[in-house]
């Protein structure tokens, strides 16, 4: 008998990679271009994300909304149904991230897998059942697993920072080098890609995702394989599958390296146990074969489906989990009173239906143009882990800029024109008369009062009679807030002298979302 | 001998700077004798004025040398649209720029440091799409180029200078005449902020003694006033049509102190009156007797 590798299918296994490595380009082409290109509205940038059936479901179920964008997830959805999971291995930027790890590893003989893996499958179904049923209470925690949210946040917040730290060295190495002319353009080109480098969460998100990658050297795909709700998901909308495994029992030579080799635990030998829910149509087996016995013909044929691997009691468990755990999200003081560092960005709904909506994927923390907004630790509670703030301190909120607004894939943000976002208040500012140049030590300032953009403005003056520390007396032009103009961008906190602990600064009371966080009465108007 | 390695020997030989740059600056006989001590242009078109304003000083021949360097300083500090008069005229930035080259300008950089965002202020002001058509660099500050320097001023005495401003034969001011709070005005002599590294929000606390002391740092040898359509309220940014006035004016001078007299008049302000120029006639940066001077109007 020949021993020859399938040459086909070994083709078909470089076609896949360079599916892949042009969906996984597309991915950072879009993201990389989420930012201030030169236009105030930007095209369809988070397209991804409305691709992917959990977020549709889990955001219309938690939002209790028909989000329309998702519509696209019907695509997914009846590719799956026809061609089963090759979205898990041919789109899916995060399983080709995965993929490459896992490839690397093995290459580097730091993942020598034996004999074939078993068990643990179920626990990407208990995780889909947890996100579903938070869901069903408008516990919004699909973004957290959901591979697209998951890349964009570590991307926007890590990964960005990290490549934005990267070559600022290598235009320090060529200044020090004295090719000051390269090094310019690197520069130039650097600070027209806007590539935020601050984030307070960068650090500890980083190293989740480095986890993960790392679980790669214990188990290939080991996110996809065990984890991934959206790869559970799609797993159980395969029904037709339409290019069934097939092993020629006359080739087969019993070796077992398909089911060593494969990825994701398909179990493609013997063939009667091949779980097509698990197959993600690599072509990894077949290209390994030594004899070229695995094939996948075409077959139109409705499977009796192997079960996936989650029994009716593991379904029950994991919804109970899920039920105990929906309250324990909710222990927040959050909830009882509005978090005056809570500044969300303009067109944010409502906290509780923006937290129903929003899955953390930091798309807004990528496009905003001078960094401020921030992934938030404990402000939200514990279900808004990761949800948008705006930090003034760290950057203020662009007049004249909706991007945030436009790249939100779930509408926590509502899009908004720019005319109408110059509009929205999202917060106040407060003079700290105890820190404020003027006031205290009777010197002019008046900075908050220059960049105040709105007009009128919203910083007026008042002369303040100071006691310098010598005792004599000073007179001077000193700022006074109008409530009622002030938008809460925080560009005037941004830009206090006062370098440490700004003496004007935005707290989020007065924001146009909230009924309960407000200042002024406004009975009768 | 550039500009930098210039200043460097002024300081060190202990020359007065003003003087210093005056007598050996590249092309000081012909533009000290003769010629109007301001140009004042006004019509409809901003390119048009601003190309009259600097032909009733003799023309761009006089500041620009052939093969030499020019960089030019317009107000580039606010992501607004020109019809805020938040920015300079980009249609005034592009003239300069076209007359530079004209004049055989080897290379012309137009830059500022900004206050929102740089992309933004580039773009939605208009200047980066005007000064590249006409054939200039419209670079973003880089970091690496900012440089303590002596100012050698009374009050400032050494602060961060960003180096493109500093590394040219000819340096040209553009600002645009606009309302600000705190000095009541702000023109030429304030523009130099956008030259310089932060913390440059703190010189707030002495901002008439730092813009003078600025002004007598940097010396351009052309300061063009955009008054083509100026801020009244709400400065230095405004945010509405409303905020501005079409005023379709541009003055130029070689005297900064001159060119900020004028725009001081436009806003109804007696020059003496402002601090800022008594502190530029204190420190010699040139003349604001407008009435004594020799001004030439042109109206095109």
């Amino acid at each position: 008998m020949k021993r020859e590798r399938s040459r086909k299918h070994r083709l078909l296994q470089l076609l896949r990679v360079a599916v892949q490595a042009f969906f996984l380009g597309l991915f950072f082409y879009l993201l990389f271009g989420t930012h201030f290109t030169g236009e105030d509205y930007i095209g369809p940038v988070e397209s991804f994300f409305h691709f992917s059936p959990l977020l549709a479901a889990a955001s219309m179920l938690a939002a209790r909304a028909l989000i329309v964008f998702f519509g696209l997830a019907a695509i997914t959805v009846a590719v799956t149904l026809l061609l089963g999971r090759v979205a898990c291995g041919w789109v899916c930027p995060l399983g080709t991230i995965h993929q490459f790890f896992s490839w690397a590893f093995k290459k580097a003989k730091f993942l020598r897998p034996k004999k074939p893996a078993s068990g643990g499958l179920w626990v990407k179904y208990a995780v889909l059942v947890f996100v579903l049923i938070a869901a069903l209470f408008s516990l919004n925690v699909a973004g957290f697993f959901d591979p697209i949210s998951f890349l964009t946040r570590v991307s926007a917040v890590s990964l960005v920072p990290a490549a934005s730290q990267g070559l600022h060295g290598l235009t320090d190495l060529l200044y020090t080098a004295k090719l000051e002319g390269p090094g310019d353009t690197l520069a130039q080109s650097v600070e027209m890609l806007t590539l935020n480098a601050v984030f307070v969460q960068g650090f500890a998100i980083g190293l989740i995702f480095l986890a993960f990658i790392l679980l790669n050297k214990w188990r290939e795909r080991f996110w996809c394989r065990y984890l991934c709700p959206l790869g559970a998901m799609l797993g159980l909308f395969g029904r037709l599958n339409l290019f069934k495994l097939k092993i020629d029992e006359d080739k087969c030579t019993k070796c077992n390296l398909c089911s060593i080799h494969c990825p994701t635990q398909a179990s493609p030998f013997p063939n009667d146990t091949w779980q097509s829910s698990e197959c993600i149509y690599c072509e990894t087996c077949a290209a390994v074969c030594p004899t070229g016995a695995i094939t996948f013909p075409f077959r139109f044929k409705r499977e009796t489906l192997p079960a996936v691997d989650f029994t009716r009691r593991r379904v029950v468990a994991s919804s109970l989990l899920a039920l105990f755990s929906v309250p324990l999200f909710r222990i927040s003081k959050a909830r009882k009173r509005a978090s005056e560092k809570l500044i969300r960005p303009p067109g944010s709904l409502p906290e509780p239906e923006f937290l129903s909506r929003c899955v953390k994927c930091g798309e807004c923390m990528k496009a905003c143009p001078t960094n401020g907004l921030q992934p938030v630790l404990a402000e939200a509670g514990p279900e808004g882990l990761w949800t948008p703030v705006l930090v003034p301190k760290i950057g203020y909120c662009e007049f004249y800029c909706s991007l945030c607004t436009q790249v939100c894939p779930t509408g926590a943000i509502k899009e908004l024109t720019v005319p109408e976002k110059t509009t929205v208040k999202i917060g106040t500012a407060w003079i700290d008369k105890n820190r404020c140049i003027p006031y205290f030590l009777g010197r002019p300032c008046i900075v908050c009062e220059e960049h105040c953009p709105v007009s009128p403005k919203a910083i007026k003056f008042t002369d303040v009679e100071t006691v310098r520390p010598d005792g004599t007396i000073a007179v001077e032009k000193a700022p006074i807030i109008d409530v009622e103009l002030c938008i809460g961008c925080g560009i005037c906190e941004n830009k206090c002298p006062v370098a440490d602990q700004p003496a004007i600064y935005v707290t989020s009371v007065g924001e146009d979302r909230s009924k309960e966080n407000q200042l002024l009465l406004q009975i009768g108007e | 001998m550039n500009r930098r390695t210039f200043l460097k020997d002024a300081v060190l030989g202990g020359v007065a700077l003003g003087a210093g740059t005056r007598l050996l600056s590249a092309f000081p006989a012909a533009g000290q004798s003769a010629g109007p001590d301001l140009a004042v242009a006004q019509g409809e078109s901003p390119a048009t004025i601003t190309k009259a304003a600097v032909e009733a000083l003799g023309g761009m021949g006089k500041f620009v040398g052939r093969g030499s360097v020019v960089v030019i300083k317009p107000n580039i500090g606010w992501d607004r649209t020109p019809e805020m008069a938040a920015c300079t005229n980009p249609e005034v930035v592009k003239a300069l720029v076209e007359l530079s080259l004209e004049a055989g300008a080897k290379k012309v950089t137009v830059m500022d440091n900004t206050t929102n965002q740089a992309q933004r202020c580039y773009v939605r002001s208009g200047i980066q799409a005007a000064a590249k058509a006409a054939g200039a660099d419209v670079p973003f500050v880089n970091p690496r180029r900012i440089k303590k320097m002596p100012i050698g001023g009374a009050w400032l005495k050494d602060w961060d200078v960003i180096q493109d401003f500093i590394e040219c034969d000819t340096l040209i001011n553009v600002p645009i005449a606009k309302h600000h709070s705190l000095c009541r005005v702000t023109l030429g002599m304030k523009n130099w902020l956008g030259a310089i590294g932060d913390p440059r929000n703190q010189l707030h606390q002495k901002i008439d003694e730092a813009s003078v002391d600025l002004a007598a740092f940097f010396k351009p040898k052309l300061v063009v006033l955009d008054a083509y359509r100026i801020l009244t309220r709400n400065g230095p940014q405004g945010g509405r049509p409303s905020d501005t006035k079409l005023v379709k004016t541009v003055a130029a001078s070689r005297d900064a102190a001159a060119v900020e007299a004028f725009g001081a008049t436009l806003f109804d302000i007696n020059p003496p009156d402002l601090p800022l120029l008594k502190l530029a006639l204190e420190r010699k940066l040139g003349r604001i007797d407008l009435e004594k001077m020799n001004i030439e109007k042109r109206t095109v």
